[in-house]
């Protein structure tokens, strides 16, 4: 056996840290200056709520909040429905025609997401759609269909194809199998996936940007458009809120199953389940 | 329940066939299971013995012949209406219920009243030992424990048919005995026929009133325990169930000679003419090594192999070039050690000709 040397990862340590300064520190700048007292957004004069106040006064912005929370939620409603439906029905075709539909159902995954936007825009377009909140709802689902397929197929793939077949054995229809039995089984999946289509779709803004209308505007393209007339700091306060939100909801999806029973919760099937 | 089958039909399969693309699993199977029987398919994996069982609870649809149940038709009835039920080989519970709503399940299925379906579900987890386990979940329980769930489950439909698909496979060898022993308690309580599949002999041999050998598609044999291990009718059914002495040789004048100098008699055997090959086979625990009394047949030779198995201790003994014979002996109070034979003894191999079977 060669002499085990127990030394500490020094240079491992040093670049996560780094990585997490990279990537975090900037938010926590917006989320410093949105506590600014000045306009300045490069020194830091003192603490006010005051950008907080200004948002809250702020009619358009405000809007465009209450536009994105509906967006979300119907995008998160339509995917779950649809993407569940896709899983159990993938669940049904074995062999390769099965793999080559389940591989095609992930291909929003990896398509560049201007590439979607964009061939909504056109299709929208095409075939005469006027172009609002629910435009934006349709390319959101079609895009979040794919996350809510892997979870659910995830979660689907441990439960065994006994545990449908012994429903029926117990008398039940293949519908009330899968509404008494497979749905609370899939339960937890369906939660995880949920709150992740919400925080993806609450603050995505190249689909939103894409196959928006003019009024109201999802939050995210309402935002990219006033900063393009200066940098409000009122933007930073949002942007700190929409950073607590999403926060909010992700450690939601991740605890939230876990309370609910002992099943994987989505954010395992992302993280590979380390716990 | 008397244990001998009556004449009163539990299950019927006739012509029985089950084809998948191009392969046949299940082949013309004709089977006629009695009420209040424990009937096994025994066979090793891919002989169609889960098949016929998915056949029978509806999972599977035939490619030909027809499915019988309690003398009813229900070859093309969906699963939810067929009066079997099945114990699924990995339980299958509803993790989402406790104990008790697993096991009311079938009977809140079929709207049988709340008052009721608590009394009977009280019951039969009073039946399987797990009354005080009613409020847990199932992900809280042992195998076993889960095992019990799933068996209760099935029975509280009181079926005309509990279908169990290897049930007892995913527990250890004592956990598994001990089951065995309680399976076949609980179905002679109940009196619910059990259609049982597995591919292990002594559980088979065991716990059944009968037992059906499978292979390829079709029955090698069908008998009582008893039947299929002393007088099997195949060679395969021969080197299935336990260990067997299987010799070729050519029939002539009521024995069978297995080599130039080797000549076994067995007068038993009809339907052979001279000179037709045949297989015998005698079972080792059959075969003495001291003691012989008279009317044995016997057969010089010299130990070439032992194993000491606790209980009992296995000999392979040569009688002849390219011939060798297992030879299983008990590991009595009287035998010491040093009475075990060793490689190089020289010993006399004896057993009665009534313990040699001819298969052709």
């Amino acid at each position: 056996m060669a002499r085990r040397v127990e030394r500490k990862p020094v240079v491992a340590v040093g670049v996560t840290i780094v990585f997490f300064a990279w990537l975090y520190l900037p938010i926590l700048a917006v989320a410093l200056f949105s506590l600014n007292d000045k306009k300045s957004l490069s020194s830091f004069s003192g603490f006010s709520l005051r950008w907080y106040d200004d948002l809250v006064h702020n009619e358009a912005l405000l809007d465009s909040l209450v536009a994105s929370l509906q967006v979300a939620a119907a995008a998160t409603l339509g995917s779950l429905v649809l993407g569940t439906m896709l899983a159990l029905g993938l669940e049904r075709i074995r062999g390769r025609r099965g793999n080559l539909i389940g591989a095609v159902t992930l291909l929003p995954l990896v398509t560049p997401e201007i590439v979607t936007g964009v061939a909504a825009l056109l299709l929208f377009t095409g075939i005469g759609l006027k172009l609002s909140l629910t435009t934006v709802v349709l390319a959101e689902i079609t895009f979040s269909i794919a996350y809510v397929t892997v979870i659910v197929r995830g979660r689907l793939a441990g439960i065994a194809l006994e545990v449908e077949e012994a429903a029926r054995d117990l008398g039940c229809t293949p519908f009330q199998a899968v509404r008494l039995v497979i749905l609370p089984m899939l339960l937890p999946a369906l939660l995880g996936a949920g709150l992740l289509v919400f925080a993806l779709v609450f603050d995505d803004f190249v689909l939103a940007f894409f196959t928006t209308g003019v009024d109201p505007q999802p939050l995210p393209v309402r935002v990219y458009s006033s900063i393009r007339f200066g940098v409000s700091p009122a933007i930073n306060a949002i942007g700190t809120l929409m950073l607590l939100a999403s926060a909010l909801l992700i450690v939601a999806a991740l605890v939230l199953p876990r309370l609910l029973g002992r099943g994987t919760s989505s954010l395992d099937l992302i993280t590979g389940g380390r716990r | 329940m008397s244990s001998a089958p009556t004449t009163n039909p539990s299950v019927t399969l006739r012509g029985l066939t089950k084809r998948f693309g191009g392969t046949t699993v299940v082949d013309h199977l004709d089977l006629d299971i009695e009420s209040g029987e424990f009937f096994s398919l025994l066979g090793p994996s891919g002989c169609g013995k889960t098949t016929t069982l998915r056949m029978i609870a509806g999972f599977s649809d035939p490619t030909e012949g027809t499915i019988l149940v309690g003398g009813e038709d229900v070859t093309s009835t969906p699963p939810h209406k067929r009066d079997v039920n099945t114990v699924f080989q990995s339980y299958a519970l509803f993790e989402h219920l406790d104990v008790r709503r697993n096991v009311g399940f079938g009977l809140r299925r079929k709207g049988v009243d709340r008052s009721s379906i608590d009394k009977r579900v009280a019951e039969m987890l009073e039946l399987v030992e797990l009354g005080d386990r009613a409020k847990d979940k199932p992900s809280r329980l042992s195998g076993g424990q889960r095992q019990r769930v799933a068996l209760a489950r099935a029975l509280i439909n009181q079926p005309k048919v509990l279908l169990l698909d290897e049930p007892l496979a995913a527990l250890d060898l004592k956990l598994r005995r001990a089951m065995q022993a309680e399976l076949k308690s609980i179905q002679r309580e109940v009196g619910i026929t059990f259609l049982f599949v597995t591919h292990d002999q002594d559980e088979a041999l065991s716990m059944s009133d009968r037992v059906a050998i499978m292979c390829d598609g079709v029955v090698e044999q069908c008998g009582t325990p008893e039947d299929v291990y002393e007088r099997p009718t195949s060679v395969f059914a021969a080197g299935f169930i336990g260990t067997s002495n299987l010799m070729n040789g050519l029939w002539s004048d009521g024995c069978v000679s297995v080599s130039p100098t080797v000549s076994i008699p067995a007068p038993g055997h009809q339907g052979s003419a001279d000179g037709d090959p045949v297989s015998v086979t005698v079972r080792p625990e059959k075969i003495w090594l001291t003691e012989h009394t008279p009317g044995m047949f016997r057969l010089p030779g010299t130990i070439v192999e032992t194993s000491y198995h606790g209980a009992t201790t296995q000999y392979v003994v040569s009688v002849g070039p390219d011939l060798t014979l297992t030879v299983l002996e008990q590991n009595l109070p009287r035998m010491r050690a040093e009475d075990r034979w060793s490689p190089g003894d020289r010993v006399e191999a004896g057993w009665l000709p009534e313990h040699t079977v001819v298969l052709r």
